[in-house]
Protein backbone atom coordinates (compact mmCIF):
# COMPACT_ATOMS: atom_id res chain seq x y z
CA UNK A 1 0.00 0.00 0.00
CA UNK A 2 1.33 3.35 -1.03
CA UNK A 3 2.04 5.13 2.18
CA UNK A 4 0.60 8.89 2.83
CA UNK A 5 1.82 11.19 5.07
CA UNK A 6 1.08 14.14 6.72
CA UNK A 7 3.74 15.91 8.68
CA UNK A 8 5.66 13.58 10.58
CA UNK A 9 3.01 11.04 10.51
CA UNK A 10 2.73 7.99 8.58
CA UNK A 11 -0.95 6.44 7.87
CA UNK A 12 1.06 3.33 9.04
CA UNK A 13 1.47 4.70 12.77
CA UNK A 14 -2.27 6.40 12.54
CA UNK A 15 -3.34 2.38 11.60
CA UNK A 16 -0.91 1.02 14.36
CA UNK A 17 -2.27 3.46 17.54
CA UNK A 18 -6.48 3.12 16.07
CA UNK A 19 -5.69 -0.35 16.13
CA UNK A 20 -4.22 -0.82 19.69
CA UNK A 21 -7.29 1.87 20.91
CA UNK A 22 -9.75 -0.77 18.59
CA UNK A 23 -7.73 -3.70 20.85
CA UNK A 24 -7.51 -1.66 24.26
CA UNK A 25 -10.90 -1.45 24.09
CA UNK A 26 -11.78 -5.10 23.50
CA UNK A 27 -10.09 -6.00 26.52
CA UNK A 28 -11.95 -3.57 28.22
CA UNK A 29 -9.73 -1.44 29.27
CA UNK A 30 -9.26 2.45 28.24
CA UNK A 31 -12.32 3.58 28.92
CA UNK A 32 -15.40 3.62 26.98
CA UNK A 33 -14.64 3.68 23.21
CA UNK A 34 -15.44 5.88 20.57
CA UNK A 35 -14.42 5.84 17.56
CA UNK A 36 -13.83 9.30 16.87
CA UNK A 37 -11.50 9.42 19.97
CA UNK A 38 -9.19 7.21 18.24
CA UNK A 39 -9.10 8.55 14.73
CA UNK A 40 -10.87 12.38 13.98
CA UNK A 41 -13.04 13.44 11.46
CA UNK A 42 -10.85 16.25 10.64
CA UNK A 43 -7.94 14.34 10.20
CA UNK A 44 -6.98 14.27 6.62
CA UNK A 45 -5.55 10.55 7.17
CA UNK A 46 -8.88 8.77 9.17
CA UNK A 47 -11.03 7.68 5.77
CA UNK A 48 -7.66 5.48 4.57
CA UNK A 49 -7.18 4.63 8.47
CA UNK A 50 -10.90 3.02 8.69
CA UNK A 51 -10.66 1.40 5.09
CA UNK A 52 -7.41 -0.03 6.34
CA UNK A 53 -9.60 -1.17 9.69
CA UNK A 54 -12.62 -1.99 7.84
CA UNK A 55 -15.12 -3.98 10.26
CA UNK A 56 -12.37 -3.54 13.12
CA UNK A 57 -12.72 0.37 13.41
CA UNK A 58 -16.43 -0.91 14.92
CA UNK A 59 -15.32 -4.00 16.49
CA UNK A 60 -15.78 -2.77 20.06
CA UNK A 61 -19.37 -1.83 19.56
CA UNK A 62 -20.22 -5.30 19.08
CA UNK A 63 -19.95 -6.18 22.22
CA UNK A 64 -22.36 -6.36 24.60
CA UNK A 65 -21.30 -3.92 27.37
CA UNK A 66 -19.20 -1.53 25.72
CA UNK A 67 -20.75 1.45 27.67
CA UNK A 68 -20.73 4.24 25.94
CA UNK A 69 -23.22 5.51 23.11
CA UNK A 70 -22.06 5.83 19.56
CA UNK A 71 -22.55 9.37 18.67
CA UNK A 72 -22.85 11.52 15.52
CA UNK A 73 -18.87 12.08 15.28
CA UNK A 74 -18.38 8.77 15.33
CA UNK A 75 -20.73 8.10 12.68
CA UNK A 76 -19.49 10.78 10.69
CA UNK A 77 -16.61 8.79 10.47
CA UNK A 78 -17.53 5.81 9.44
CA UNK A 79 -19.82 8.08 6.41
CA UNK A 80 -17.46 9.73 5.19
CA UNK A 81 -14.56 6.69 4.72
CA UNK A 82 -17.52 5.19 2.94
CA UNK A 83 -17.93 7.57 0.84
CA UNK A 84 -14.34 8.28 0.33
CA UNK A 85 -13.64 4.58 -1.21
CA UNK A 86 -16.29 3.18 -2.58
CA UNK A 87 -15.08 -0.40 -4.39
CA UNK A 88 -14.60 0.22 -8.41
CA UNK A 89 -15.13 -2.16 -10.93
CA UNK A 90 -11.57 -3.38 -11.20
CA UNK A 91 -11.47 -3.63 -7.10
CA UNK A 92 -9.88 -6.94 -5.43
CA UNK A 93 -11.69 -9.18 -3.63
CA UNK A 94 -10.03 -8.48 -0.37
CA UNK A 95 -10.72 -4.47 -1.17
CA UNK A 96 -14.37 -5.36 -1.90
CA UNK A 97 -14.91 -7.44 1.14
CA UNK A 98 -13.19 -5.16 3.09
CA UNK A 99 -15.30 -2.53 2.59
CA UNK A 100 -18.28 -4.89 2.40
CA UNK A 101 -17.30 -5.68 5.72
CA UNK A 102 -17.42 -1.82 7.24
CA UNK A 103 -21.05 -1.56 5.61
CA UNK A 104 -22.44 -4.20 7.66
CA UNK A 105 -20.45 -3.88 10.35
CA UNK A 106 -22.42 -0.27 10.39
CA UNK A 107 -25.82 -1.86 10.38
CA UNK A 108 -25.01 -4.24 12.62
CA UNK A 109 -23.28 -2.50 15.35
CA UNK A 110 -24.28 1.14 15.00
CA UNK A 111 -27.69 2.32 15.38
CA UNK A 112 -30.03 3.28 11.93
CA UNK A 113 -30.05 7.17 11.84
CA UNK A 114 -31.91 9.66 10.31
CA UNK A 115 -30.09 8.78 7.09
CA UNK A 116 -30.01 5.49 6.73
CA UNK A 117 -26.61 3.05 5.67
CA UNK A 118 -25.35 2.01 2.09
CA UNK A 119 -26.53 -1.01 1.25
CA UNK A 120 -23.65 -3.75 1.26
CA UNK A 121 -21.96 -4.00 -2.51
CA UNK A 122 -21.75 -7.29 -4.29
CA UNK A 123 -18.67 -9.30 -3.04
CA UNK A 124 -18.02 -12.91 -4.94
CA UNK A 125 -17.18 -16.07 -2.78
CA UNK A 126 -16.41 -18.50 -5.86
CA UNK A 127 -12.36 -17.74 -5.25
CA UNK A 128 -13.15 -19.37 -1.75
CA UNK A 129 -14.06 -22.97 -3.19
CA UNK A 130 -11.14 -22.50 -6.14
CA UNK A 131 -8.45 -20.58 -4.37
CA UNK A 132 -5.38 -23.36 -3.45
CA UNK A 133 -4.97 -23.33 -0.09
CA UNK A 134 -1.55 -21.02 0.24
CA UNK A 135 -3.10 -18.48 -1.60
CA UNK A 136 -6.65 -18.68 0.20
CA UNK A 137 -4.80 -18.41 4.04
CA UNK A 138 -3.50 -15.38 2.80
CA UNK A 139 -6.50 -13.59 1.25
CA UNK A 140 -8.25 -14.66 4.78
CA UNK A 141 -5.83 -13.17 6.55
CA UNK A 142 -6.11 -9.83 4.92
CA UNK A 143 -10.27 -10.43 5.82
CA UNK A 144 -9.89 -11.09 10.00
CA UNK A 145 -11.36 -7.70 10.53
CA UNK A 146 -14.91 -10.07 8.74
CA UNK A 147 -14.39 -12.34 11.52
CA UNK A 148 -16.93 -10.54 13.84
CA UNK A 149 -20.45 -11.51 15.55
CA UNK A 150 -23.13 -11.71 12.14
CA UNK A 151 -20.83 -10.26 9.53
CA UNK A 152 -20.37 -12.29 6.33
CA UNK A 153 -22.47 -15.25 7.17
CA UNK A 154 -22.34 -16.36 3.89
CA UNK A 155 -18.33 -16.52 3.76
CA UNK A 156 -18.22 -17.63 6.96
CA UNK A 157 -20.11 -21.02 5.83
CA UNK A 158 -18.09 -21.33 2.81
CA UNK A 159 -14.55 -20.81 4.73
CA UNK A 160 -15.70 -23.74 6.47
CA UNK A 161 -15.20 -25.87 4.23
CA UNK A 162 -11.96 -25.25 4.32
CA UNK A 163 -11.33 -25.10 7.83
CA UNK A 164 -8.24 -27.64 7.32
CA UNK A 165 -6.78 -25.67 4.61
CA UNK A 166 -6.43 -22.76 6.94
CA UNK A 167 -5.49 -24.48 9.73
CA UNK A 168 -2.60 -25.35 6.91
CA UNK A 169 -2.27 -21.49 6.13
CA UNK A 170 -1.70 -21.24 9.97
CA UNK A 171 0.82 -23.71 10.67
CA UNK A 172 2.85 -22.37 7.83
CA UNK A 173 1.99 -18.84 8.72
CA UNK A 174 3.91 -19.26 12.20
CA UNK A 175 6.70 -21.49 11.27
CA UNK A 176 7.47 -18.42 9.07
CA UNK A 177 6.83 -15.94 11.41
CA UNK A 178 4.78 -14.41 9.47
CA UNK A 179 2.56 -12.66 12.48
CA UNK A 180 0.06 -10.76 10.64
CA UNK A 181 -1.21 -13.51 8.63
CA UNK A 182 -1.08 -16.02 11.37
CA UNK A 183 -3.29 -13.55 13.40
CA UNK A 184 -5.19 -13.17 11.22
CA UNK A 185 -5.96 -17.08 10.29
CA UNK A 186 -6.24 -17.80 13.87
CA UNK A 187 -8.67 -15.41 14.27
CA UNK A 188 -10.96 -17.05 11.38
CA UNK A 189 -10.34 -20.13 12.54
CA UNK A 190 -11.74 -19.33 15.99
CA UNK A 191 -14.96 -18.44 14.41
CA UNK A 192 -14.91 -21.38 12.15
CA UNK A 193 -16.72 -24.72 14.11
CA UNK A 194 -15.09 -27.65 12.56
CA UNK A 195 -11.25 -26.63 14.02
CA UNK A 196 -9.41 -29.59 14.72
CA UNK A 197 -8.06 -30.25 18.18
CA UNK A 198 -5.00 -30.94 17.07
CA UNK A 199 -3.79 -27.53 15.54
CA UNK A 200 -3.90 -26.19 19.58
CA UNK A 201 -5.53 -23.57 18.41
CA UNK A 202 -5.37 -21.43 21.71
CA UNK A 203 -2.16 -22.44 22.44
CA UNK A 204 -1.25 -21.11 19.01
CA UNK A 205 -2.76 -17.55 18.99
CA UNK A 206 -0.88 -17.15 22.66
CA UNK A 207 2.07 -18.10 20.58
CA UNK A 208 1.59 -15.62 18.30
CA UNK A 209 0.43 -12.45 20.29
CA UNK A 210 3.80 -13.58 22.27
CA UNK A 211 6.27 -13.42 19.83
CA UNK A 212 4.27 -11.19 17.45
CA UNK A 213 2.20 -8.83 19.30
CA UNK A 214 4.51 -5.60 18.96
CA UNK A 215 2.45 -5.36 16.28
CA UNK A 216 -0.77 -3.50 17.03
CA UNK A 217 -2.94 -5.41 14.36
CA UNK A 218 -1.47 -8.82 15.33
CA UNK A 219 -2.47 -8.28 18.64
CA UNK A 220 -5.93 -6.62 17.98
CA UNK A 221 -6.71 -9.76 16.13
CA UNK A 222 -5.58 -11.95 18.85
CA UNK A 223 -7.84 -10.28 21.37
CA UNK A 224 -10.90 -10.26 19.08
CA UNK A 225 -10.65 -14.00 18.69
CA UNK A 226 -10.76 -14.14 22.51
CA UNK A 227 -13.08 -11.61 23.10
CA UNK A 228 -15.69 -12.62 20.33
CA UNK A 229 -15.18 -16.62 20.42
CA UNK A 230 -13.16 -17.38 23.52
CA UNK A 231 -9.87 -19.08 21.96
CA UNK A 232 -7.14 -18.33 22.81
CA UNK A 233 -5.81 -17.33 26.45
CA UNK B 1 -9.50 -27.95 -3.95
CA UNK B 2 -7.61 -31.46 -4.31
CA UNK B 3 -4.21 -31.28 -5.79
CA UNK B 4 -2.97 -32.72 -8.96
CA UNK B 5 -0.77 -35.84 -8.90
CA UNK B 6 2.16 -36.20 -10.42
CA UNK B 7 2.90 -38.48 -13.24
CA UNK B 8 4.38 -42.29 -12.60
CA UNK B 9 7.21 -41.25 -15.24
CA UNK B 10 8.55 -38.11 -13.66
CA UNK B 11 8.43 -40.04 -9.93
CA UNK B 12 10.19 -42.90 -11.46
CA UNK B 13 12.67 -40.76 -13.45
CA UNK B 14 13.92 -39.12 -9.83
CA UNK B 15 14.69 -42.11 -8.53
CA UNK B 16 16.16 -43.95 -11.85
CA UNK B 17 18.83 -40.56 -11.96
CA UNK B 18 19.64 -40.86 -8.29
CA UNK B 19 20.58 -44.77 -8.28
CA UNK B 20 22.66 -44.05 -11.50
CA UNK B 21 24.85 -41.35 -9.17
CA UNK B 22 24.72 -43.61 -6.22
CA UNK B 23 25.83 -46.63 -8.71
CA UNK B 24 28.61 -44.29 -10.11
CA UNK B 25 30.01 -43.11 -6.74
CA UNK B 26 29.91 -46.34 -4.98
CA UNK B 27 33.46 -46.67 -3.93
CA UNK B 28 33.10 -43.55 -1.80
CA UNK B 29 30.97 -45.78 -0.03
CA UNK B 30 33.76 -48.12 1.09
CA UNK B 31 35.49 -47.77 4.31
CA UNK B 32 39.27 -46.60 4.45
CA UNK B 33 41.62 -48.76 6.93
CA UNK B 34 41.43 -45.26 8.57
CA UNK B 35 38.11 -45.67 9.10
CA UNK B 36 38.42 -49.47 10.41
CA UNK B 37 40.80 -48.22 13.06
CA UNK B 38 38.44 -46.04 14.94
CA UNK B 39 34.96 -47.55 15.60
CA UNK B 40 33.68 -44.01 15.97
CA UNK B 41 34.26 -43.60 12.02
CA UNK B 42 32.95 -47.07 11.30
CA UNK B 43 29.75 -46.30 13.17
CA UNK B 44 29.68 -43.18 11.05
CA UNK B 45 30.64 -45.02 8.22
CA UNK B 46 27.81 -47.61 8.36
CA UNK B 47 25.08 -45.30 8.66
CA UNK B 48 24.48 -44.57 4.83
CA UNK B 49 25.86 -48.31 3.83
CA UNK B 50 22.88 -49.23 6.16
CA UNK B 51 20.67 -46.64 4.35
CA UNK B 52 21.95 -47.74 0.69
CA UNK B 53 20.96 -51.27 2.03
CA UNK B 54 17.49 -50.19 2.92
CA UNK B 55 16.96 -48.42 -0.64
CA UNK B 56 17.85 -51.05 -2.77
CA UNK B 57 15.65 -53.02 -0.25
CA UNK B 58 12.34 -50.71 -1.00
CA UNK B 59 13.54 -51.13 -5.13
CA UNK B 60 13.28 -54.40 -4.82
CA UNK B 61 10.52 -55.04 -2.45
CA UNK B 62 8.25 -52.20 -4.07
CA UNK B 63 8.56 -53.57 -7.97
CA UNK B 64 8.83 -50.74 -9.18
CA UNK B 65 12.22 -50.77 -11.03
CA UNK B 66 12.85 -51.83 -14.65
CA UNK B 67 15.33 -54.81 -15.27
CA UNK B 68 18.16 -52.58 -15.90
CA UNK B 69 17.40 -50.68 -12.69
CA UNK B 70 16.94 -54.13 -10.62
CA UNK B 71 19.63 -55.34 -11.61
CA UNK B 72 22.16 -52.58 -10.85
CA UNK B 73 20.16 -52.46 -7.34
CA UNK B 74 21.04 -56.29 -6.80
CA UNK B 75 24.81 -55.35 -7.80
CA UNK B 76 25.12 -52.50 -5.23
CA UNK B 77 23.56 -54.99 -2.79
CA UNK B 78 26.21 -57.26 -3.16
CA UNK B 79 29.16 -55.13 -3.21
CA UNK B 80 27.63 -53.08 0.24
CA UNK B 81 27.58 -56.65 2.16
CA UNK B 82 30.47 -58.36 0.55
CA UNK B 83 33.18 -55.62 -0.19
CA UNK B 84 31.79 -52.78 2.43
CA UNK B 85 30.92 -54.86 4.93
CA UNK B 86 32.72 -58.00 4.39
CA UNK B 87 30.32 -60.23 4.98
CA UNK B 88 29.31 -58.89 7.84
CA UNK B 89 32.79 -59.14 9.87
CA UNK B 90 32.76 -55.59 10.30
CA UNK B 91 29.40 -55.29 12.09
CA UNK B 92 30.40 -58.30 13.96
CA UNK B 93 33.72 -56.26 14.98
CA UNK B 94 31.73 -53.25 15.98
CA UNK B 95 29.93 -55.59 18.10
CA UNK B 96 32.42 -56.91 19.66
CA UNK B 97 33.91 -54.54 20.52
CA UNK B 98 30.30 -52.16 21.47
CA UNK B 99 27.80 -54.67 22.23
CA UNK B 100 25.50 -52.72 23.43
CA UNK B 101 25.28 -50.23 20.41
CA UNK B 102 22.19 -51.05 18.66
CA UNK B 103 23.96 -49.53 15.35
CA UNK B 104 25.38 -53.41 14.40
CA UNK B 105 21.80 -54.51 14.66
CA UNK B 106 19.57 -51.94 12.99
CA UNK B 107 22.42 -52.26 9.60
CA UNK B 108 22.24 -56.01 9.76
CA UNK B 109 18.61 -56.26 10.26
CA UNK B 110 18.14 -55.04 6.48
CA UNK B 111 21.04 -57.53 5.63
CA UNK B 112 19.34 -60.00 7.35
CA UNK B 113 15.74 -59.25 5.68
CA UNK B 114 17.34 -59.77 2.35
CA UNK B 115 18.47 -63.24 2.99
CA UNK B 116 22.21 -63.10 4.29
CA UNK B 117 23.47 -64.45 7.76
CA UNK B 118 26.31 -63.51 9.97
CA UNK B 119 25.62 -66.25 12.96
CA UNK B 120 28.42 -64.82 15.26
CA UNK B 121 26.61 -61.45 15.29
CA UNK B 122 23.35 -63.15 15.98
CA UNK B 123 24.89 -64.93 18.78
CA UNK B 124 26.14 -61.93 20.49
CA UNK B 125 22.97 -60.03 19.97
CA UNK B 126 21.03 -62.99 21.74
CA UNK B 127 23.34 -62.62 24.88
CA UNK B 128 22.63 -58.82 24.82
CA UNK B 129 19.27 -58.85 24.29
CA UNK B 130 18.87 -60.79 27.67
CA UNK B 131 19.98 -58.22 29.58
CA UNK B 132 18.16 -55.65 30.97
CA UNK B 133 20.04 -52.89 30.22
CA UNK B 134 19.40 -53.66 26.31
CA UNK B 135 15.41 -52.39 26.84
CA UNK B 136 16.26 -49.84 29.35
CA UNK B 137 18.85 -48.00 27.36
CA UNK B 138 18.33 -44.72 26.97
CA UNK B 139 17.67 -43.14 23.46
CA UNK B 140 15.49 -40.71 21.94
CA UNK B 141 11.81 -42.03 21.66
CA UNK B 142 11.86 -42.70 17.73
CA UNK B 143 14.97 -44.16 18.17
CA UNK B 144 13.38 -46.51 20.38
CA UNK B 145 11.05 -47.85 17.59
CA UNK B 146 14.04 -48.33 15.06
CA UNK B 147 15.50 -50.64 17.54
CA UNK B 148 12.36 -52.51 18.04
CA UNK B 149 11.51 -52.10 14.13
CA UNK B 150 15.17 -53.90 13.70
CA UNK B 151 14.04 -56.26 16.12
CA UNK B 152 11.16 -57.38 14.37
CA UNK B 153 13.14 -57.89 10.66
CA UNK B 154 14.82 -59.93 12.59
CA UNK B 155 11.83 -61.80 13.89
CA UNK B 156 12.97 -61.56 17.23
CA UNK B 157 10.06 -61.26 19.94
CA UNK B 158 10.19 -57.19 20.86
CA UNK B 159 12.47 -56.04 23.54
CA UNK B 160 9.53 -53.40 24.64
CA UNK B 161 5.84 -52.53 23.55
CA UNK B 162 5.77 -50.96 20.10
CA UNK B 163 2.79 -49.14 21.08
CA UNK B 164 3.95 -47.92 24.11
CA UNK B 165 7.11 -47.15 22.47
CA UNK B 166 5.14 -44.78 19.69
CA UNK B 167 3.16 -43.27 21.99
CA UNK B 168 6.61 -41.87 23.95
CA UNK B 169 7.39 -39.86 20.49
CA UNK B 170 6.40 -36.55 19.37
CA UNK B 171 4.34 -37.76 16.48
CA UNK B 172 2.44 -40.23 18.88
CA UNK B 173 1.34 -37.22 20.57
CA UNK B 174 0.00 -35.08 17.91
CA UNK B 175 2.01 -31.95 19.35
CA UNK B 176 0.69 -28.72 17.54
CA UNK B 177 1.61 -28.74 14.02
CA UNK B 178 2.86 -25.01 14.03
CA UNK B 179 6.01 -25.85 16.55
CA UNK B 180 7.43 -28.16 13.93
CA UNK B 181 10.91 -27.22 13.07
CA UNK B 182 13.82 -28.66 11.44
CA UNK B 183 14.62 -31.35 14.06
CA UNK B 184 11.34 -32.27 14.79
CA UNK B 185 10.19 -32.62 11.16
CA UNK B 186 13.02 -35.07 11.31
CA UNK B 187 12.07 -37.36 14.24
CA UNK B 188 8.04 -37.18 12.31
CA UNK B 189 9.75 -38.32 9.43
CA UNK B 190 11.93 -41.25 11.46
CA UNK B 191 8.64 -42.32 13.24
CA UNK B 192 7.20 -43.15 9.89
CA UNK B 193 9.74 -44.72 8.46
CA UNK B 194 10.36 -47.21 11.10
CA UNK B 195 6.75 -47.50 11.79
CA UNK B 196 5.78 -48.77 8.58
CA UNK B 197 9.51 -50.30 8.16
CA UNK B 198 10.50 -48.20 5.98
CA UNK B 199 7.36 -47.89 4.05
CA UNK B 200 6.75 -51.56 3.70
CA UNK B 201 3.80 -51.80 6.01
CA UNK B 202 1.57 -48.06 5.98
CA UNK B 203 -1.38 -49.38 7.61
CA UNK B 204 0.67 -49.73 10.68
CA UNK B 205 0.20 -45.86 11.07
CA UNK B 206 -2.90 -45.24 13.57
CA UNK B 207 -5.81 -43.72 12.29
CA UNK B 208 -5.56 -40.54 14.14
CA UNK B 209 -1.71 -40.03 13.16
CA UNK B 210 -2.29 -40.54 9.79
CA UNK B 211 -5.34 -38.05 10.19
CA UNK B 212 -3.17 -35.82 11.51
CA UNK B 213 -0.13 -36.58 8.82
CA UNK B 214 -3.09 -35.90 5.99
CA UNK B 215 -4.34 -32.67 7.92
CA UNK B 216 -0.90 -30.86 8.31
CA UNK B 217 1.65 -32.24 6.09
CA UNK B 218 0.83 -30.07 3.54
CA UNK B 219 1.87 -27.50 5.11
CA UNK B 220 5.58 -28.69 6.16
CA UNK B 221 5.96 -30.03 2.75
CA UNK B 222 4.97 -26.95 0.84
CA UNK B 223 7.47 -24.50 3.60
CA UNK B 224 10.08 -26.59 3.07
CA UNK B 225 9.90 -26.51 -0.68
CA UNK B 226 10.28 -23.09 -0.24
CA UNK B 227 13.14 -23.49 1.63
CA UNK B 228 14.38 -25.47 -0.77
CA UNK B 229 15.91 -27.82 1.83
CA UNK B 230 15.67 -31.32 -0.59
CA UNK B 231 17.11 -33.55 2.59
CA UNK B 232 13.84 -33.02 4.24
CA UNK B 233 11.53 -32.46 1.52
CA UNK B 234 12.31 -35.98 -0.06
CA UNK B 235 11.63 -37.47 3.57
CA UNK B 236 8.31 -35.85 4.20
CA UNK B 237 7.46 -36.79 0.51
CA UNK B 238 8.14 -40.42 1.62
CA UNK B 239 5.63 -39.85 4.45
CA UNK B 240 3.53 -38.70 2.12
CA UNK B 241 3.51 -41.63 -0.26
CA UNK B 242 2.94 -43.71 3.49
CA UNK B 243 -0.46 -42.37 3.72
CA UNK B 244 -3.98 -43.85 2.75
CA UNK B 245 -4.46 -41.30 0.17
CA UNK B 246 -0.79 -39.62 -0.64
CA UNK B 247 -1.05 -36.43 -2.41
CA UNK B 248 1.80 -37.25 -4.55
CA UNK B 249 1.36 -33.12 -5.23
CA UNK B 250 3.11 -33.02 -8.92
CA UNK B 251 4.19 -28.99 -8.50
CA UNK B 252 6.02 -30.48 -5.80
CA UNK B 253 7.09 -33.04 -6.86
CA UNK B 254 8.76 -31.08 -10.41
CA UNK B 255 10.44 -28.62 -7.92
CA UNK B 256 12.36 -31.54 -6.35
CA UNK B 257 13.06 -33.08 -9.40
CA UNK B 258 14.26 -29.91 -11.20
CA UNK B 259 16.99 -29.66 -8.16
CA UNK B 260 18.55 -33.10 -8.42
CA UNK B 261 21.67 -32.95 -10.58
CA UNK B 262 22.39 -33.84 -14.24
CA UNK B 263 24.23 -36.79 -12.72
CA UNK B 264 21.28 -37.56 -10.15
CA UNK B 265 22.80 -36.33 -7.20
CA UNK B 266 20.28 -34.43 -4.74
CA UNK B 267 21.45 -31.46 -2.93
CA UNK B 268 20.62 -30.90 0.99
CA UNK B 269 19.61 -27.30 0.94
CA UNK B 270 19.49 -25.08 -2.28
CA UNK B 271 22.37 -26.19 -4.82
CA UNK B 272 24.77 -28.87 -5.27
CA UNK B 273 28.18 -28.20 -2.82
CA UNK B 274 31.24 -27.20 -4.24
CA UNK B 275 34.59 -29.59 -3.44
CA UNK B 276 36.07 -32.72 -4.31
CA UNK B 277 34.69 -35.76 -5.05
CA UNK B 278 35.00 -37.42 -1.40
CA UNK B 279 33.88 -34.04 0.03
CA UNK B 280 30.90 -33.70 -2.07
CA UNK B 281 29.74 -37.31 -1.61
CA UNK B 282 29.61 -36.92 2.17
CA UNK B 283 27.21 -34.07 1.67
CA UNK B 284 24.92 -35.44 -0.79
CA UNK B 285 24.50 -39.22 -0.49
CA UNK B 286 22.20 -38.84 2.13
CA UNK B 287 19.71 -36.89 0.25
CA UNK B 288 20.36 -38.88 -2.92
CA UNK B 289 19.65 -41.92 -1.15
CA UNK B 290 16.20 -40.27 0.04
CA UNK B 291 15.14 -39.20 -3.24
CA UNK B 292 15.46 -42.82 -4.30
CA UNK B 293 13.50 -43.92 -1.80
CA UNK B 294 10.63 -41.32 -1.91
CA UNK B 295 10.64 -42.38 -5.69
CA UNK B 296 10.30 -45.89 -5.08
CA UNK B 297 7.82 -44.84 -2.74
CA UNK B 298 5.61 -42.71 -4.68
CA UNK B 299 6.44 -44.39 -8.02
CA UNK B 300 4.72 -47.55 -6.17
CA UNK B 301 1.66 -45.65 -5.00
CA UNK B 302 1.01 -44.01 -7.88
CA UNK B 303 0.82 -47.09 -10.24
CA UNK B 304 -1.29 -49.06 -7.52
CA UNK B 305 -3.92 -45.95 -8.24
CA UNK B 306 -3.95 -45.79 -11.85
Amino acid sequence: MAEQTQGAVPLSAVIADAATGVALALRGEGGPYALSGILRHNDALTPAAVRVLGADALAPYAMEHRGAPVGPEDEAVVRQALAAYPPGADASEVSRWTYRGLVEASHAFLPAGAQPWPAPPEAATGWVDSTPWPKLSHRVSQLAALALPKLAPGLAEQLTARTDDLSRGFVRAVRRRDWLQAAGLGRWLARLPDVAPTLGLDSGLAFVRQMGGADPRVALHVVAAQRFYGRGW
Amino acid sequence: MTVTAASPALLHAVGDRALTWLDNHREHFRLTAGDLADNVAVTERLKPIGELALNMQVLFREGVAGSRQKARAGQLLDFAWRELLDGGNVLARLQQDEPLSPVPVEVYATFHELGHRHPGLEATLEVCRRTATWATLEMVPNRRLGVLNAERKLGLPPSSDFDQAMARTWLGQLAEPWTVQLHIAYDITHTVFHLTNWGEAPERIPPAVADYLTRYLPAWLEDWADLEHWDLLGELLVVDACLPRPALDAELWERYAAAQSPEGAMPIHQQMPRGDAAQVFDQVHHPTLVAAFASAMATSRAMSAV
